[in-house]
């Protein structure tokens, strides 16, 4: 093992051991989603969320392995991606201060986040083989390039580009393939009536969405106290401490502002709130003050609101939040280092507008939102479209959608004993 | 009298034929049930095919049809107090009560959900059993026997004997003056009211669903002043049942007399807002009134009346906590 001589080995083995279980942490949070997902949707497709995810993330891995991560952190790059490291075989890069095998399970844990985001947008129409295409794609050529242009020493890097765990990066990427993907797909059927006015297709369990609130919040953790990827200095507890408070603030400020406008605590948006909070602190929390994390957390919250209204209105069907959890606030949380970042705790770029830093590292963040967002955009609608092309469609035909894709398929229902009697009855 | 009809059916056709010059007028409209509802009574009787009622009876309406207040549709919500006990009779009433509800479902109300119906052994006693049934509703003290005491009360004398309802609540007034705490129990069982205004006084409407961006009015409003001039109703004794003449009698006694100067002509807007809503080609009654439709000086006056609901409710909060002190 060839190491940094400044690195003892102690730290160099405290670093790898953070790190692994921080990876541990992110893997984790895929339970978060099977959950979150599940929980928001009908009982109809549960079974098929739940084995879709796992099934993408294990597809995701491999792509990671075979390209995405030489794509983002190799060397000989183009503006696009690096182009060494394919296949990686477990050599220890020279002179990192923690195993770069646990880096690489570290990062390719981040790359299936996003492709989980993305999947949300998808969720109770699409076929299956929809899925698979779209996960093998989307993890070659859109979620790569904007972790090289921010994290691997790209442009946007070159720029200074604040995001610390990847509010652009890992989610901003994924909300907005789902907005692709809600585009393309459509609304599902019910979602809208003849006149215009919306209905709430409610999920079937709110206590698997509030736990899979919980689950990410912990996974969080190692998204973001992880993101250190080093023990040096206690360092994370910082960074743990801003994700807890933004995350706090978002749940609070999402239920009173539901409360003030709607007249009643709604349960959903407070679940929305908590996870908007930590979105928007994930680009933020190593460079702002405690206070700061407080109030990022708490205009998340506000933001996860309205958008989850406006995005309802525009006739855009986002059965689990995505566009506004992951998209609005990724957004916002991106944006918010430019006013918030400090001096003192800004190791990437500058400080912002609120210290004294002007609109300089706020020009930068804006344009990697723009840039990021734009290109995840564009190409996750492109892969849509060919697939769309390739596939004879993107949905499910209406009778499986009525039917439920646990059915439609994979031919076994997530909860069987709620279905098999109707069946019975029908023949 | 002798009914013209012979079968539900032909009401029903009657019925369809007359509604539509009613629309425009709730009295008229309330008139017309009314007399259904009376065609329908006589026609069971006939159908029944046992003769003459064994002895005298008063066949009473509740809930809307009670209070005066139907739309264009509602559900049937009626009982009956027969004069003497016997098994006997119980057996020819309850037999009555079925066919009651079976020809009003078949002319176009349909059956109860809350089983407030002439055919269920509840709603359906003699004069007596009644008196023990209300004493034990009322000692009791559930919410259950709270809600059918205030059911009662919306209790309007349709056919035969008109006397019975009255004294039946009479006693329920004697009662209630002997327990105060009766009247709070009362008014605990009405506590819920839908918000409807927020905190930056911006109108709460319906978020999803086809009513998308309306107010529902029943349980924003309407309930509201219904439950609230009720209370004022029992506690003062009165035997009026619809909302309006229980508020032109009550305005009668000093104490509420400032309190309820707005509450009749909001009433009455309410009623004719309701009203306003009735979709005679699907002969569909909603009470979701659409905020688009409204002008700025609609949307104020919903808003005035909306609070106006909210301030008498508390008001006869304080008072009946009053009573109780």
């Amino acid at each position: 093992m060839e190491r940094l001589p400044s690195i003892s080995v102690e730290m160099f083995l405290m670093n790898s051991l953070w790190t692994m279980v921080s990876a541990i942490l992110v893997i984790f949070m895929y339970g978060g989603f099977i959950l979150l997902e599940a929980g928001s949707t009908r009982m109809k497709n549960a079974g098929h969320i739940a084995g879709k995810t796992v099934f993408a993330v294990g597809l995701t891995f491999l792509v990671f392995w075979a390209v995405g991560y030489g794509f983002i952190f190799g060397s000989n790059g183009n503006f696009f991606t690096g182009m060494s490291d394919f296949f990686y075989a477990g050599q220890q890069a020279e002179g990192a201060s923690l195993s770069t095998t646990v880096f690489f399970v570290f990062q390719s844990a981040f790359a299936a986040i996003s492709v989980c985001v993305a999947l949300g947008g998808f969720a109770e129409r699409a076929k299956f083989s929809v899925y698979v295409v779209f996960t093998v794609l989307f993890s070659v050529l859109v979620y790569p390039v904007v972790a090289h242009w921010i994290w691997g020493g790209g442009w946007l890097a070159e720029h200074g580009k604040q995001d610390f765990a990847g509010s652009t990066v890992v989610h901003l990427t994924g909300a907005m393939a789902a907005l692709a993907a809600t585009i393309l797909l459509k609304p599902r059927i019910g979602k809208y009536n003849k006149d215009g006015s919306a209905n709430n297709l409610a999920g079937h369990n709110q206590v698997y969405t509030a736990l899979a609130v919980l689950i990410l919040w912990v996974g969080w953790f190692g998204f973001n106290a992880g993101s250190t990827v080093s023990v040096d200095e206690g360092f994370f507890g910082f960074v743990a401490l801003n994700t807890n408070l933004a995350a706090g603030a978002g749940a609070v400020a999402a239920l009173t502002i539901s409360w003030i406008v709607l007249g009643k605590s709604d349960i959903i948006t407070t679940l929305n709130g908590a996870l908007a909070g930590l979105v928007a602190i994930t680009a933020s929390c190593a460079f702002v003050d405690t206070w700061a994390a407080v109030v990022i957390g708490f205009i998340a919250g506000i933001l996860v609101f309205y958008s989850a209204r406006f995005f309802e209105k525009r006739k855009i069907d986002d059965p689990i939040f995505a566009l506004s959890v992951h998209g609005t606030a990724g957004v916002w949380g991106t944006l918010s280092t430019g006013f918030f970042a400090t001096p003192e705790l800004a190791s990437v770029g500058s400080a912002g507008l609120f210290y004294g830093g002007g609109f300089g590292q706020l020009g930068v963040q804006f344009m990697g939102v723009v840039t990021s967002g734009a290109y995840a955009f564009a190409i996750s609608f492109l892969i849509l479209v060919i697939a769309s092309k390739l596939l004879n469609g993107l949905r499910v035909s209406e009778e499986e959608e009525i039917m439920g894709l646990d059915m439609s398929e994979h031919g076994s229902y997530g909860y069987p004993e709620q279905f098999i009697t109707k069946n019975n009855k029908v023949s | 009298m002798i009914s013209d009809f012979e079968s539900y059916e032909s009401i029903k056709l009657w019925k369809e034929s007359k509604i539509s010059s009613c629309l425009s007028n709730a009295f008229l409209l309330n008139q017309l049930h009314d007399s259904v509802m009376n065609k329908v009574f006589e026609v069971a009787s006939v159908r029944l095919n046992k003769g003459n009622p064994p002895c005298s009876y008063s066949w009473f309406v509740t809930g809307s049809s009670g209070r005066y207040e139907q739309g264009l549709i509602s559900d049937q919500d009626h009982g009956i107090i027969f004069e003497i006990a016997s098994p006997k009779n119980e057996e020819y009433f309850l037999e009555l009560g079925k066919e009651i509800s079976d020809g009003l479902d078949v002319v176009g109300y349909p059956y109860c959900q809350g089983n407030v119906m002439s055919s269920n052994p509840l709603w359906c006693q003699s004069f007596e059993q009644w008196r023990a049934q209300l004493f034990v509703w009322m000692e009791k003290n559930s919410w259950d026997t709270i809600r059918n005491l205030q059911i009662f009360y919306d209790a309007r004398h349709l056919h035969g004997t008109d006397r019975y309802v009255d004294e039946l609540k009479s006693f329920i007034y004697t009662y209630q003056k002997k327990h105060p705490m009766l009247l709070k129990r009362f008014m605990e069982n009405v506590m819920h009211i839908k918000r409807s205004v927020g905190p930056f006084g911006q109108i709460i409407v319906e978020e999803h669903g086809e009513h998308q961006g309306s107010i529902n009015l029943k349980y924003a409003v309407f309930l509201p002043y219904v439950n609230a001039i009720r209370i004022l109703a029992i506690k003062e004794g009165l035997t009026e049942t619809s909302t309006l003449a229980r508020i032109d009698q009550l305005s009668q006694i000093k104490t509420y007399s400032e309190m309820l100067q707005s509450v009749k002509s909001n009433f009455q807007k309410l009623l004719d807002y309701r009203l306003s809503l009735t979709h005679i080609q699907s002969y569909k009654d909603t009470h979701f009134l659409n905020m688009k439709n409204l002008d700025s000086q609609g949307k104020k006056e919903i808003k005035r009346i909306l609070k106006d609901g909210k301030k008498l409710h508390y008001y006869v909060c304080r008072l009946v906590e009053k009573g109780c002190e």
